[in-house]
C-alpha cells in the first residue's frame, strides 16, 4: 500500500516537473539555448502567486493564469532584450546571459523578501482525498492534474495546430522557414513566452503545497535539466515521461533512503545519463 | 591505390543522401567530383573525412581501414579537407589558424610557426597573417582553409567548392594554386560546379547523382555523356536555381 | 614597447612593496582576497576562457582543495598545508569523472553537468561526518608551529598568494604559446574545424580541465589556510563558482591578464557593496554580480580586454 501511495505522490509531483521541463525543452529545441534562469522563472511565479494571494486574496483559479501571463511577458521581454542578441554569439555569452539573469532575479527577491520561507495558506486548497486507504492532498492533486493537462495541451498545440507547425518549422531550419515566409523572431519570442509561462504555471502550482524562497529555483532548474536530458532535448512527450519518472524516483528514494538523499539520487542519475546516453533516454541517436 | 571507398551509404532519417557510392584514387591524381545540387557530394566528402559515419560501406586510405575512424585520425593519416561553408576560427589570427594545422606534425611552437609562415607564403596569405580570421571575406576564408589543411602536410586533400564564386582572374590564380599543391605531391579530389575548372585541372571526372556515381572517365568525355546531361538538365528543369 | 616594460616594472614594485607602507588590516585583507580570487579566476580561465568550456561548477575543485587542507588537520592532525596535495588529487579525480563523459558533447552539457556535480558533492559533504557534515571544518585555533602557516596579519598570505599567482601566470603564458593553447582556442573556435585538423578534442579539454582543477584546488587550499574554516556553502556553494566565471569574463575570458583585471575591479566592488548594503547577507552584491554578467554577455562578450582592444584600434586609426 505504501508503495502505491509513494508512486501516486511521485506521479503528481512528476507531472509538475514535466510541465516546467516542457518549457525548458521547448526553448532548447527551438534555438539550442539553455535557459539557466528557468528555475528562477519558477521561483518568480511562486512569488507572483504569493503576492496575489496576500494582496488580492484571489484563489488558484485566478493566480495560476496570472502567473502564466506575467511569466509569458517576462519570457518575451527576455527574448527581445537579451537572447536575440546573444544566441549567435560565443558560448560563454549565451550561458552567462541567462545565468546572470537568474542571479539577478534570485537575489533581487532575496533582497526584497530576505531568505525567509513563506508559503500560501494551507486552507487555500485544503483537505485530503481518501480513496481505498490512499491519501491524496487536494493541493497536490490539483497541481498534478492541471500540469498533466497543460503538458498534453502544449504537445497537441505543437503537433496539431498551424501555430505549432510554424514554431516547429523555425526550430527545424530557420532559413528554410524564412524562405516560406515565417519570420523567426516572433516565433522564437513566442517560444520564450510559452516556455516561461510553463515555468509560471508550474511555479504557481508548486506554491500550493511547497514553501517559497528566493533560492527554491536552484534545485528545480537541476530537476528540469535532468528531465530534459532523460527525455531527449526538445521533446515534450519525452519531458512528460521523464518528469513523471523523476517524480516517482524522488518520492521512492526519499522514503527508502532519506529525504536528504533524494537530490543526490536525482543528480547522480543525471550524470549517469550523460555518461551512458548523452542524447537522452527517449531521444533519437 | 591511395584511397578506396566502396558502397558508401549515408542516411539522414530515411533519406539516402549517399547511396552506394564508390570511388578509388591513385596517388598523384586530381579527380573532379561533379554533380547537380543536392547530389550528395558534400555528404560523401564528410564520410571520406570521418566527419560523418557512413551507414554502410568501407573506406580504406593508404592501407588503413578508416571507415569508422574519427576526423582527427583521418588528419593524422594524411587526409585533409576544406568545407563548402568555411569553418575558420574567427577569433584567431590567420597565422594562428594555420599553426593549429601545423602543430599536427610539428609539436614545437617554433617549428609550427615556421611551417605556417611557409604555407601562408605559398598560398598568398602572408600579408594578412596577423589579421583575425573573422575579418576575411568568404574568398579569404576559403583560401585560409586550404592553407590550414596544407599545414597538416596531407597526402590527400579534399576541396569542396574551394573555387566557387571567384571571377575569371581569381579563378586563374586559384587554379595555379591547386596546380602548385599538386606539384608538391598532394593528391586531390575537387568538387566544383564550374566545368572549365574541372576541364583544366582534373585528369579524371566522377559524376554524382542521387548519392551515387553515374559516370566516370576523362572530363571531356564525361560531360558529353548522355546520362550526365540528363541528370543536370533534369534537375535544372525541375528545380530552377534560386 | 619600452614604455610598456617600464609600466610592468613599476606595477610589479607597487604590487610587492605597498604592504610595507599601508598598514590597514582591512586593505591588506582585501588585497589577499583579491589575489586569491585572481588565482581561482585564472585557473578557471584555462578551460573556461581559452577552451570555451564554461564550467559553472568550479567550486567543486575549490572545495576539494579547501577540504583537503582542513580534513588533514582535523582527521590526521597534519598541518593544513600538508593536506593541500590531497585536495588537489581529489580535484583531479573529480575533473576526470566529470570531464570524460561530457566533453564528447556540446558546450552547454558541460555547464549543466558541472552544476549538477557540484551540487551533488555539496549535498554529499553535508552528510559526511568525518568531513564535518553541514557544520564544516576548522583549522588549528592557534598555530602549533610555523608549519601550520597560521598568521595574524594578512600580509604573509598576500605574498604566498602572489607567489602562486605568479606561478599560474607563468604556466598560462607558456600554455598560450604552446600547442595546448592553440588547440584550446581552436576548440573554442569550432570543434568540427579543429578535429579536421587533427586536434584531439576530448584529450585536449581534459588536460586543460585537469590543469585548471589543480590550480583551483590549490586556491581552495590557500583559502582554507588563511580563513581556517570551511563548510559546504563556502567550499562548494554556487556563488563560489559564479565568482570565478564573472571575474574572468569581466576582465576578458581567454586572455592572460583578464582575470587579474576582473579581480582588481570586482573584489573591491564586492567589499564596498557589502559595506554599503550591510553585509553580504542582503543579496545586493549578487544582484550587482548578475547584472554585470548580463551586461557583459549582451554588450561586451570579450570583457574589458575587448574594450581595450577596440579603444586602441580606434586610437591608432585616429593617429594614422
Ligand atoms: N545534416 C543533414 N541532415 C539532413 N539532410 C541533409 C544533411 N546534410 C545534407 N542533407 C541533404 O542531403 C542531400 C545531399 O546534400 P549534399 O550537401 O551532400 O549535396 P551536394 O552534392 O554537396 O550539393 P551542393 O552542390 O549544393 O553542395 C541534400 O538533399 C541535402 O538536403
Ligand atoms: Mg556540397
Amino acid at each position: 500500500m505504501i508503495l502505491v501511495q509513494l508512486v501516486t505522490d511521485g506521479l503528481l509531483v512528476g507531472a509538475v516537473y514535466a510541465l516546467l521541463s516542457s518549457g525548458l525543452t521547448l526553448i532548447w529545441g527551438m534555438m539550442n539555448v539553455v535557459n539557466f534562469a528557468h528555475g528562477d522563472f519558477v521561483m518568480l511565479a511562486m512569488y507572483v502567486a504569493f503576492i496575489a494571494v496576500t494582496t488580492l486574496a484571489i484563489g488558484p483559479a485566478l493566480f495560476v493564469p496570472l502567473a502564466a501571463l506575467v511569466l509569458f511577458g517576462v519570457g518575451v521581454v527576455v527574448y527581445y532584450a537579451l537572447i536575440r542578441n546573444v544566441m549567435r554569439g560565443p558560448m560563454l555569452a549565451q550561458i552567462l546571459s541567462t545565468f546572470g539573469l537568474g542571479l539577478v532575479l534570485r537575489y533581487a527577491m532575496f533582497w526584497v523578501f530576505s531568505a525567509n520561507f513563506v508559503s500560501l495558506p494551507d486552507t487555500l486548497v485544503g483537505g485530503v482525498l481518501s480513496v481505498d486507504g490512499l491519501r491524496l492532498q487536494y493541493s497536490r492533486l490539483l497541481a498534478g492534474v492541471v500540469a498533466l493537462l497543460l503538458t498534453a495541451a502544449l504537445h497537441l498545440m505543437l503537433t496539431r495546430t498551424a501555430l505549432g507547425s510554424r514554431l516547429l518549422a523555425v526550430a527545424e531550419d530557420r532559413t528554410a522557414a524564412m524562405l516560406v515566409g515565417i519570420r523567426p523572431d516572433p516565433m522564437q519570442a513566442l517560444a520564450w513566452g510559452i516556455g516561461a509561462a510553463c515555468a509560471g504555471v508550474a511555479g504557481a502550482l508548486i506554491a500550493l503545497f511547497f514553501y517559497i524562497s528566493p533560492l527554491v529555483g536552484d534545485s528545480l532548474v537541476l530537476i528540469a535539466f535532468v528531465t530534459v536530458c532523460l527525455g531527449g532535448f526538445g521533446s515534450v512527450p519525452g519531458a512528460l515521461f521523464a518528469g513523471l519518472a523523476i517524480g516517482v524516483i524522488e518520492s521512492l528514494s526519499s522514503w527508502f533512503i532519506g529525504a536528504a538523499w533524494k537530490d543526490v539520487v536525482v543528480y547522480g542519475l543525471f550524470l549517469l545519463a550523460l555518461w551512458v546516453r548523452p542524447q537522452g533516454l527517449l531521444g533519437k541517436s | 591505390m591511395l584511397l578506396e571507398a566502396q558502397g558508401i551509404v549515408k542516411l539522414f532519417g530515411g533519406f539516402r543522401a549517399v547511396d552506394g557510392a564508390d570511388l578509388s584514387l591513385n596517388r598523384g591524381e586530381i579527380v573532379g567530383l561533379i554533380g547537380p545540387n543536392g547530389a550528395g557530394k558534400s555528404t560523401f566528402f564528410n564520410c571520406l573525412a570521418g566527419d560523418l559515419r557512413p551507414n554502410a560501406g568501407r573506406i580504406v586510405f593508404d592501407g588503413h581501414d578508416l571507415t569508422l575512424a574519427t576526423p582527427e585520425a583521418h588528419a593524422r593519416r594524411g587526409l585533409a579537407r576544406t568545407w563548402q561553408v568555411p569553418v575558420v576560427f574567427a577569433e584567431m589570427a590567420v597565422r594562428d589558424n594555420v599553426m593549429v594545422g601545423a602543430f599536427l606534425r610539428h609539436p614545437q611552437a617554433r617549428a609550427a610557426r615556421r611551417k605556417a609562415d611557409e604555407v601562408l607564403e605559398f598560398t598568398g596569405l602572408a600579408a594578412q597573417a596577423d589579421a583575425p580570421a573573422g575579418s576575411l571575406g568568404t574568398l579569404g576564408r576559403k583560401r585560409l582553409e586550404i592553407a590550414r589543411a596544407l599545414a597538416t602536410e596531407p597526402s590527400l586533400l579534399l576541396l569542396d567548392e574551394a573555387l566557387a564564386g571567384l571571377n575569371a582572374t581569381e579563378t586563374q590564380v586559384a587554379i595555379d594554386l591547386v596546380r602548385g599543391i599538386h606539384a608538391r605531391g598532394v593528391t586531390l579530389i575537387i568538387v566544383e560546379h564550374v566545368m572549365s575548372v574541372i576541364l583544366s585541372l582534373a585528369q579524371r571526372a566522377v559524376v554524382f547523382n542521387q548519392g551515387h556515381v553515374i559516370a566516370a572517365g576523362a572530363p571531356q568525355a564525361v560531360i558529353e555523356d548522355e546520362a550526365v546531361i540528363e541528370a543536370y538538365l533534369g534537375k535544372r528543369f525541375r528545380r530552377p536555381v534560386p | 614597447m619600452k614604455k610598456r616594460h617600464l609600466l610592468f616594472v613599476v606595477l610589479g614594485i607597487l604590487v610587492l612593496a605597498w604592504p610595507l607602507v599601508l598598514h590597514g588590516v582591512f586593505i591588506q585583507h582585501v588585497a589577499a582576497l583579491l589575489v586569491l580570487a585572481a588565482i581561482s579566476a585564472s585557473a578557471w580561465n584555462i578551460v573556461g576562457g581559452y577552451g570555451g568550456q564554461v564550467s559553472i561548477g568550479h567550486a567543486m575543485f575549490f572545495g576539494a582543495g579547501a577540504y583537503g587542507a582542513l580534513a588533514a588537520y582535523t582527521d590526521f592532525g597534519w598541518p593544513p598545508v600538508a593536506g593541500v596535495p590531497l585536495g588537489i588529487i581529489a580535484a583531479l579525480l573529480i575533473a576526470v569523472l566529470v570531464g570524460l563523459p561530457t566533453f564528447r558533447l556540446q558546450g552547454h552539457y558541460f555547464s549543466m553537468a558541472t552544476i549538477a556535480a557540484v551540487e551533488l558533492l555539496r549535498i554529499l559533504l553535508s552528510n559526511v561526518s568525518v568531513l564535518g557534515a553541514s557544520v564544516g571544518l576548522m583549522g588549528p585555533a592557534r598555530p602549533r608551529g610555523l608549519a601550520d602557516l597560521s598568521f595574524r596579519s594578512p600580509v604573509p598570505y598576500y605574498y604566498l598568494f602572489l607567489a602562486v599567482l605568479a606561478l599560474l601566470l607563468v604556466v598560462t603564458a607558456w600554455m598560450e604559446r604552446s600547442r595546448l593553447g592553440f588547440y584550446l582556442r581552436a576548440i573554442r573556435g569550432g570543434e568540427r574545424g579543429a578535429r579536421s585538423l587533427g586536434v584531439p578534442v576530448v584529450r585536449t579539454k581534459l588536460i586543460a580541465l585537469m590543469i585548471s582543477a589543480g590550480f583551483t584546488a590549490l586556491a581552495g587550499g590557500l583559502y582554507a589556510l588563511m580563513v581556517g574554516f570551511i563548510d559546504p556553502e563556502s567550499g562548494f556553494g554556487l556563488l563560489i563558482s559564479v565568482k570565478m566565471v564573472i571575474i574572468a569574463a569581466l576582465g576578458g575570458a581567454g586572455t592572460l591578464w583578464g582575470p587579474l583585471v576582473g579581480a582588481a575591479i570586482l573584489i573591491p566592488l564586492e567589499e564596498s557593496t557589502n559595506a554599503l548594503f550591510g553585509g553580504s547577507g542582503t543579496g545586493a552584491t549578487y544582484v550587482v554580480y548578475g547584472a554585470i554578467i548580463v551586461l557583459i554577455s549582451r554588450f561586451l562578450p570579450g570583457g574589458i580586454a575587448e574594450l581595450v582592444q577596440l579603444l586602441s584600434v580606434k586610437a591608432r586609426r585616429r593617429a594614422a
